[in-house]
């Protein structure tokens, strides 16, 4: 199990993870979601003992990182993939980490065969695609065949195969009892591959909960159709809804739910040609979620002056 | 799979990283290149224009010296790869899977320092003892003086030219785990050995004479001296003052790798 435990980091006048305090459980796949910049990454680096946290700790199975001994045979992590040197083969990197831990160097060919990159494992690593060193970093981390995994953004570069594949590889790691930490910035992401969601913006700790909870508690919008929608946005906004036009007959309709926006049009007598709940999507809560925490909040698209 | 991995492991893993880079065997040729062939072609220039010398010159002609005269290249050659070792893991990022790797950092700086020590130990004195043998055997053939290994004097200067050359390699990469990046270890690495000296060149010479003699490239000529002069340390008091500045440079680099965020 993996403890984040009222985790500071600051640099300098920045403060990058500001009290982090969550755990990670073996056995589902936990997605670590929150915007670029929102302390993911460094929060990551703590757990490896790369940075020091300004105050507070993370452990693995109650021991920090530095106090492992063969820290791959507990703990796999893949963060920046081009964090190589690119003019070593990926045999002799994997053979070099394999010989640092202890590792059987037959674990060397055999995570290069799982991971599909055995027949370049020879060449130089500069050369590898982005998707290429993925999975040779994807066979770093599985190298020690370790408990906990740790994986920093590992959609990025990969095609729509080798993404379907990494979300299965997740899962499998998962139901083999192991603890998988996975961030990410893009939430459709995390909707599909993650069990179990914890969101951060600016360094904080927002939110935590499987994706039907996050969703569940957002507010969802009403849509509706009619022939005299003019009238039935009168109706509807004097039973203090909020309305937005779609299309030339279709209203978006919040602060109501699909039951009193349907009572609301038969009492006026107005026909619906459409009636449909819009359930708020991961991506709306996300933004919800993060709209006051984004380091770089953008303003909405206007008009050039 | 089972025990815990040693500073032997650690070793044995930086070791197989030293040696599975192109990089390292193009820096071996260069220093071998600097340390013997640049010994050599001096050795032959000075055999050409033998009859030419003046003979006062004749009679100051220093066989020992003039054979290792390659080793004040071959440093910068050796100060490099010491640097390198760390500095090139830091510009790819390799550093942070390193130190994943291997999150005792102290037994890192210490492997990588051991695999340096024990291969320019080698190499060191492999390419003194190749450049004197082969620049004797040119002043022989010229009927030159020559120098001899068992000669205890100049057989000492040889093995510590080959010492000068492991303690200079242990400088560059305690410097390159200090300052981190290539190009800043080199600028500083070749400030000390150049530039320095020819600062203190322009000091007050009652001050050069009290300065001069701690200059790195001056113990190393004084180890590596048959004679000595009233302003330079004993070749063993120069051996002691290069180990330890190289202990303390290194020892500084390993406390600021525990200390900073990679």
């Amino acid at each position: 199990m993996l403890k984040i435990d009222h985790l500071t980091k600051r640099y300098g006048d920045t403060l990058a993870v500001n009290d982090l305090d969550f755990e990670v459980q073996p056995g589902v796949v936990t997605g670590f979601l929150g915007p670029n910049g929102s302390g993911k990454s460094t929060t990551m680096r703590i757990i490896l003992g790369l940075d020091r946290p300004t105050s507070g700790r993370a452990t693995i199975n109650g021991r920090t990182y530095e106090q492992l001994k063969a820290p791959l045979r507990e703990v796999g992590a893949l963060l920046d993939a081009k964090s190589l040197d690119p003019k070593r083969s990926a045999r002799n990197h994997l053979r070099a980490l394999a010989l640092a831990n202890r590792i059987p160097q037959s674990r060397v060919n055999d995570v290069l065969e799982f991971v599909g990159i055995a027949s370049v494992a020879h060449k130089k690593v500069g050369g590898f695609s982005l998707g290429m060193s993925q999975r040779l970093g994807i066979a770093g981390a599985l190298l020690g065949d370790p408990q906990t995994l740790l994986f920093d953004e590992p959609v990025n570069g990969l095609d729509p195969e080798g993404i379907r594949w990494i979300r299965d590889f997740f899962r499998s790691l998962a139901k083999e009892g192991r603890t998988v930490f996975v961030s990410s910035h893009l939430m459709s992401e995390m909707a599909v591959s993650a069990d179990q969601i914890i969101v951060i913006g600016r360094g904080k700790f927002i939110r935590s909960g499987t994706v039907d909870d996050l969703t569940a508690d957002a507010k969802g919008t009403v849509f509706v159709r009619s022939a005299d929608s003019a009238r039935l946005a009168e109706v509807l906004r004097a039973a203090r809804a909020t309305i937005e036009p779609v299309n030339d007959s279709g209203l978006s309709v919040s602060g109501l739910s699909s039951e009193e926006v349907g009572d609301a049009a038969f009492a006026a007598g107005i026909a619906l040609h459409e009636l449909t709940p819009q359930r708020a999507s991961l991506e709306d809560v996300f933004m919800d979620l993060t709209a006051d925490s984004l380091e770089y909040g953008h303003h909405d698209v206007e008009a050039a002056p | 799979m089972s025990s815990s991995p040693t500073l032997v492991d650690t070793t044995r893993s930086e070791w197989l990283k030293f040696r599975t880079v192109r990089a390292s065997l193009i820096g071996v040729l260069t220093f071998l290149v600097l340390t013997v062939g640049l010994a050599v072609l001096v050795s032959f220039i000075i055999k050409a224009n033998w009859n030419h010398r003046d003979p006062a010159r004749q009679l100051v002609f220093d066989p020992v010296a003039t054979s290792l005269v390659g080793v004040f290249f071959g440093q910068f050659a050796a100060g490099v790869m010491g640097a390198r070792v760390i500095t090139s893991e830091y510009a790819s990022g390799a550093i942070r899977t390193t130190l994943a790797a291997v999150p005792r950092r102290v037994h890192l700086a210490l492997a990588k320092a051991i695999v340096l020590l024990v291969t320019f130990a080698v190499l060191g004195e492999v390419a003194s003892f190749a450049a004197f043998e082969i620049g004797q055997l040119i002043y022989k053939s010229g009927h030159l003086p020559t120098g001899s290994l068992s000669n205890s004097t100049d057989l000492r200067a040889v093995v510590f030219a080959g010492v000068y050359l492991t303690l200079l390699t242990l400088v560059g990469y305690g410097l390159g785990l200090l300052l981190r990046t290539t190009a800043t270890t080199i600028s500083v690495f070749v400030s000390i050995l150049f530039i320095v000296p020819i600062i203190v060149n322009f000091l007050p010479s009652n001050w050069q004479d009290h300065i001069t003699k701690f200059l790195p490239s001056q113990l190393g000529t004084s180890m590596m001296s048959p004679d000595l002069t009233s302003q330079a340390f004993s070749w063993g008091v120069s051996a002691l003052l290069l180990t330890l500045y190289t202990v303390v440079i290194v020892a500084a680099g390993t406390v600021m790798l525990v200390r900073r965020d990679a």
